[in-house]
């Protein structure tokens, strides 16, 4: 299908009133009778990734809510946003999600927080709390940043049906690292079904940034929203900015950022090959990569002022530059890892053991992972070839030429593969980057982001694509919505748990390489109580 | 090299010990390492650029009668060193100090104390000293307004173009 084709087809589609392209993107803008059909004929017929889809409160501006659905064309590396109007008194629109399975969360995300109902399907509260109270949503306009709802303590207990064992985990676990709450229901040994049940940790992030902070500022804390791969987010923010702007950032700025990026994935997949040698219970094995691991950050501290959040960005370009004798450690710094890592990777996946507990467990069909638009080492693990540094190259990824690692069994081992993978795959691409680093500036001081502007920017990250999206305001953003790569791939581990034996759920879990204070960045809920019963789904509702 | 589990025993033995034994030795740190923030109460004209800069509003500028008060409460600071940045007279400088714990909150507070300049029509406060001093020696041909208020100020420029051209309407 060419490009024109694409266009003229969306152009088909009754109710959709206007078609914008722009170089990586085509806006459209459609009734809301028009969702239903665009979503077959993009997820469906052209066979498109779904991004996201975005809640805005545009009462202010146009008298509605709106609603932006961001589809991704991958392999022509074009992304697709549909923007749905919704009611100001009475906001309701169909629901996509029997079409776009993967769309589930990100509707009750935007139900929660700004009150549009989705027809079709069934509602639950995903991020505000049980005890808040019905009727407020936090991400509207008139709704201040500041405020403090009196909520109630309701019991976190999702389903006890008594036919079936309920093992519950969290949300305080020693197990976990982080505060979150799944259900496993167990037949025998087997996990029959899981609930899972997040955003404990919300932070409010995107109403600060919306409200309080301005566009310098909000990169500081968009670095805060994960604490392993942070300068994903922070650079994914700048970008998005510089794009609604228009701004050029200058070309060794961008070979910083791409260098820092592949840093920060070696040192986040050795920190996840570490965690998941403690969880087969080789501890030796989890000592020795942390080992490795911190030649990596000390070289980050001195590339960037800190192991971890960088502070490095800045809308326009970056704050540090790298000169001869940082270029000469970071080689020297690759070269002792790559030797010891390769090492040491290549004696753990040849212990029986650990091929043994990983081989054919956790296992995400294509099928599935594709349905559920499952992002990075997840998808790239079950046979789907995407990575936004080669689908929609950003910052200096064009100059450098490397693989993307993919396997087709969807397993616990296959993951693990596509990380060590991809760790040589980015030592090779920060040697190619250094080799070729220009001379030049390393960021544009003067700018104006116009007003009213939409922009989407997506960063591969070590755990997936982060997406943010913007629409610009006055001296801060108007709308910022991040969507971390955790937020997309939770929903398959109900698949890659069932049917498995107990004992490999923690492994599984882990497998993902989930960081739920991503995910959490916004804040589950189900207002008849602490009962409901069983039932097999989409989502992990 | 043949792989078995106990080849790890072999990487094991040739690395020895990595971990330090700090606090009885030096932390691992290099050169570039962004720590607390430190404030040159000599230089600092209380502008508040650094105050606007800061994410995490760790700097605040607090008035009360007759002072304006730069507060650091490091209890905030995530060291990115913006402040550093956007300060006009390059009164801040980065530290590598980063052992800040204590048991009293108060230790986590800096305080700079601004006397506040008032207007010499109105009398009300309208900046720091150390800024109309500041102002008025960068550019002198502000001379005939900068020890006034922004509302006086207004005022006077009104009332200078009324005696010239009769007024600002027509
Ligand atoms: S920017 Fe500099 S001069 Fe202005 S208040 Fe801050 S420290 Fe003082
Ligand atoms: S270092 Fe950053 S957080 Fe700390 S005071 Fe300066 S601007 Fe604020």
């Amino acid at each position: 299908m060419s490009f024109s084709d694409i266009v003229e087809r969306i152009k088909g589609v009754r109710g959709v009133t206007e078609v914008v392209t722009s170089r990586s993107a085509l806006f459209i803008t459609a009734t809301a009778d028009a969702l239903k059909p665009l979503a077959m004929e993009i997820y469906q017929i052209m066979g498109g990734f779904f991004r996201t889809c975005i809640g805005s409160d545009e009462r202010s501006i146009n008298n509605c809510f709106a609603i932006y659905y961001i589809f991704g064309l991958d392999d022509r590396g074009l992304n697709i946003v549909v923007k749905v109007y919704a009611d100001s008194k009475k906001p309701e629109l169909p629901s996509i999600s029997d079409i776009v399975p993967a769309s589930d969360w990100c509707e009750m995300e935007a139900r929660d927080l700004f009150g549009i109902e989705f027809t079709g399907r069934a509602s639950y509260r995903l991020i505000l709390p049980h005890g808040w109270p019905n009727g407020v949503h936090p991400l509207r306009k008139d709704y201040s940043y500041d405020s403090r709802p009196v909520t109630r303590a309701v019991s976190e207990r999702l389903t006890l049906v008594d036919t079936i064992s309920t093992v519950p985990i969290g949300p305080y676990h020693p197990a976990l690292h982080e505060p979150e709450y799944f259900e496993l229901y167990i037949e025998g040994e087997r996990v029959i079904d899981v609930k899972y049940r997040g955003f404990h940790v919300h932070r409010g992030i995107e109403k600060l940034g919306e409200s309080k902070l301005t566009y310098q500022q909000v990169n500081f804390i968009a670095e805060r929203i994960c604490g392993i791969c942070g300068f994903e987010h922070s650079t994914c923010y700048a970008q998005v900015v510089e794009s609604a702007a228009g701004i050029e950032v200058p070309e060794r700025a961008k070979f910083i950022r791409s260098i820092v990026l592949e840093i920060e994935r070696i040192h986040s997949h050795l920190l996840w090959v570490g965690v998941v040698a403690h969880l087969l219970g080789y501890d030796a094995g989890f000592m020795h990569t942390w080992r490795i691991r911190e030649h990596v950050m000390t070289l980050a501290e001195l590339l960037t002022g800190s192991r971890k959040m960088y502070g490095l960005n800045l809308i326009g370009g970056v704050r540090r530059d790298i000169d001869l004798s940082k270029k000469e450690k970071i080689l020297e710094v690759l070269d002792t890892i790559s030797k010891e890592y390769i090492e040491l990777a290549s004696l753990m996946v040849s212990i029986p053991q650990v091929r043994m507990r990983l081989k054919g467990s956790g296992v995400l069909y294509k099928e599935d992972a594709r349905k559920l638009s499952v992002v990075g080492p997840v998808a790239r693990a079950s046979g789907l070839r995407r990575d936004v540094r080669k689908d929609l190259p950003y910052a200096a990824y064009r100059y450098a030429s490397f693989n993307v690692p993919v396997y087709d069994d969807g397993d616990n081992f296959s993951r693990l593969m596509v990380r060590l993978d991809e760790i040589k795959e980015s030592i090779s691409i920060v040697k190619q980057l250094l080799d070729q680093m220009p001379p030049g500036p390393i960021k544009v001081e003067e700018f104006i982001v116009p007003e009213g502007v939409v922009a989407i920017s997506a960063v591969e990250a070590p755990r997936g694509e982060d997406v943010h999206f913007i629409i610009t305001g006055h001296g801060r953003p108007f709308r910022w919505r991040v969507r971390a790569p955790t937020y997309q791939n939770i929903p398959a581990l109900k698949h890659m748990l069932k049917d498995q034996p107990l004992a490999d759920a923690p492994l599984t879990i882990a497998s993902i390489d989930p960081c739920f204070s991503c995910t959490d960045r916004v804040l589950v809920i189900d207002s008849s109580g602490s009962k409901r019963t069983l039932k097999l789904g989409w989502g992990l509702g | 090299m043949k792989k078995n589990p106990l080849s790890l025993l072999t990487i094991a033995s040739s690395k020895g010990r990595v971990t330090k034994r700090y606090p009885f030795e030096e932390p691992l740190m290099t050169s570039e390492f962004r720590g607390k923030i430190e404030i040159d109460e000599s230089k600092c004209i209380g502008c508040g650029a650094c105050v606007n800069a800061c994410p995490p509003n760790a700097l605040e500028l607090l008035s009360s009668s007759g002072t304006k008060t730069l507060r650091y409460f490091i209890g905030r600071c995530i060291y990115c060193w913006r402040c550093i940045d956007v300060c006009p007279v390059g009164a801040i400088k980065g530290t590598r100090e980063f052992e800040l714990a204590t048991d009293d909150v108060s230790d986590l507070y800096e305080l700079l104390i601004h006397e506040e300049a008032k207007c010499s029509v109105c009398n009300s406060p309208y900046a720091t000293v150390r800024i109309v001093r500041y102002v008025a020696t960068r550019s002198p041909s502000t001379e005939g307004y900068v020890s006034m208020d922004p509302k006086c100020r207004q005022e006077k420029f009104v009332k200078a173009i009324e005696m010239r051209f009769g007024g600002l309407s027509a």
